[in-house]
């Protein structure tokens, strides 16, 4: 049966061109010259796939999104929209609305044609499964969404157990450990890994991507860590595996930033190579801050990739802290005390006329002057300090990324 | 985010951004960069002086972007990214794999 097409636009040129142009591919297509006909003609008979104009006279292509996700028969039908060039808050909106691509006017045919095949060949499986959850009833909705959402939560709950609940107990060393996730299955890990009675591999990371998909591959990465660390001494090399590793087997658009090291409690040193991600913060006890900042590349993305490794020594009352960007990047809130402070301290938001709040961001000097102010307490004492200023800085206790940190003291 | 592309001389693009690359924005980025650098015969030039901030995402729009020139012979140089947006690409790197200038006409030559 041929795959249908609902192709909408306020200008019938283009609506006769669109249909002369898919046609031949086989596909039907149903035309519509307004936002109400559109959605009239979707919620009757629901088409394979949408192609959207947004702007259109009395309801605009992101009115015709909404409307079409709230009825139970088209919230599930892909919609290409076709947006203005140059008009880019409308591209971004249209994702955010739903949308599953979009195409710029004006458009070359051969992309139109490319396009509706690489949506129809992603949706297509959604597709089947779609009438059957019909078919069962307007109950099966609700627990199928229930089902989802029972899934993520098991995903999450695998998740977090692999992440150890508590700081290890090391000679000398004082550790804590803090993780906010911002959604059920947080892109943010930690993990402790012991390698003899003096010897500790400690690794931070952050997978970038999101939901599921990034999920896996934080537990890939910690899978192949937990092993390679048995096999190699040098964290450098460890780290190009694992990058190699991610290369081959996911695309692209999955990456990791993360910090692999090994503490060493005879020597008191800390042994590590920094892939692409947060400079740890190193205090030493005089008070003086050194941001380590000697790293590689991304972990992931480039099979030419190289990796280094550094010793950094942890003198009596030391800490190093370890951290991921949802901290330096927690957004200040609207409180202007706050802002008062950032225009005094922040050379580059002076430079920015128009900078708003959402603009400015914690930082690494706040988190380096919030760990000086509170070196004295303990490791766990100090994470939750951090999160407190976080608090205080943000004006919310929530927080939109995920967050981690790792702190170690070497005691005095 | 908002975007005005111009052409230099030897048909080199120019894609001026403007304002924040976040979520799903970084999408957007990314086309527009694979579509300018369809029409510009490989040669891309985004300037990054009006772009406040920059996330994971957009770094990925980036690296997928660098991977595409690597497989069509493109090449995408930067302009003159601000100290937040540098600050992220000295971390992660990204700046040894990518040329940073600071101004249109060395960004240019770099491209010739």
């Amino acid at each position: 049966m041929a795959e249908t097409i609902l192709v909408v636009d306020d200008d019938l040129d283009i609506l006769e061109l669109l249909k002369m142009n898919l046609e031949p591919d086989g596909y039907e297509v149903r035309t519509a010259s307004d936002g109400k006909a559109a959605v009239e003609t979707a919620t009757l008979d629901p088409p394979d796939l949408i192609l959207l104009d947004v702007m259109m006279p009395h309801k605009d292509g992101f009115q015709v999104i909404e409307e079409l996700k709230n009825i139970e028969e088209t919230k599930t039908v892909p919609v290409i929209l076709l947006t203005a060039r140059g008009q880019t808050e409308d591209k971004v909106q249209g994702l955010d609305a739903g949308a599953d691509d979009y195409i710029t006017k004006p458009f070359d045919l051969r992309e139109v044609t490319a396009r509706v095949k690489a949506v129809l060949g992603r949706t297509r499986p959604i597709k089947y499964i779609n009438p059957l959850m019909r078919a069962m009833g307007s109950g099966f909705n609700e627990a199928g969404v229930q089902q989802l959402a029972g899934h993520l939560q098991a995903a999450a709950a695998i998740q977090k157990k692999l992440l150890p609940e508590q700081a290890p107990s090391f000679q000398g060393f004082d550790i804590g450990i803090l993780l906010q996730s911002s959604m059920s299955v947080s892109g943010d890990f930690y993990d402790f890994i012991p390698l003899s009675e003096t010897r500790i591999g400690i690794v931070l990371g952050d997978v970038k991507g999101n939901g599921i998909p990034a999920a896996l591959l934080m537990v890939m990465i910690r899978t192949a860590l937990r092993l390679l660390c048995r096999e190699a001494d040098d964290p450098a090399s460890i780290l190009k595996r694992i990058n190699d590793l991610v290369v081959r087997d996911t695309d692209a658009t999955l990456f990791a930033t993360m910090i692999y090291g090994v503490m060493d409690t005879v020597t008191s040193t800390f042994t590590y190579s920094n892939g692409g991600h947060c400079y740890p913060l190193h205090r030493k006890r005089t008070g003086v801050i050194d941001v380590l900042k000697t790293g590689s590349m991304l972990v992931g993305a480039f099979e030419e990739a190289t990796f280094a490794s550094n010793t950094c020594l942890l003198a009596p009352g030391d800490i190093v802290v370890f951290y991921t960007d949802g901290i330096t990047e927690t957004n200040a809130g609207d409180d202007s005390v706050v802002n008062e402070n950032i225009l005094v301290g922040s050379e580059d938001v002076k430079g920015q006329q128009n900078a708003t709040s959402s603009d400015v961001f914690y930082g690494q000097d706040r988190l380096a002057a919030c760990i000086s102010e509170n070196a004295i307490l303990s490791a766990s004492a100090l994470c939750e300090a951090i999160v407190e200023d976080l608090a205080r800085f943000s004006g919310s206790t929530q927080t939109h990324d995920d967050r981690a940190l790792v702190v170690i003291k070497r005691n005095t | 985010m908002n975007f005005d592309t111009t052409i230099a001389e030897k048909n080199i693009s120019i894609l001026h951004v403007e304002g924040k690359i976040l979520g799903n924005a970084a999408d957007v980025f990314r086309r527009e960069m694979e579509q300018q650098l369809q029409a510009a015969q490989g040669k891309l030039v985004v300037d990054l002086m009006n772009v406040p901030l920059i996330d994971s995402s957009a770094l990925g729009a980036i690296v997928l972007t660098l991977k595409y020139c690597q497989e069509s012979g493109g090449k995408l140089v930067l302009l003159n990214p601000q100290k937040a947006v540098r600050e992220v690409l000295e971390v992660t790197q990204l700046a040894t794999v990518i040329e940073i200038y600071d101004t249109e006409e060395s960004a240019s030559a770099a491209l010739i």
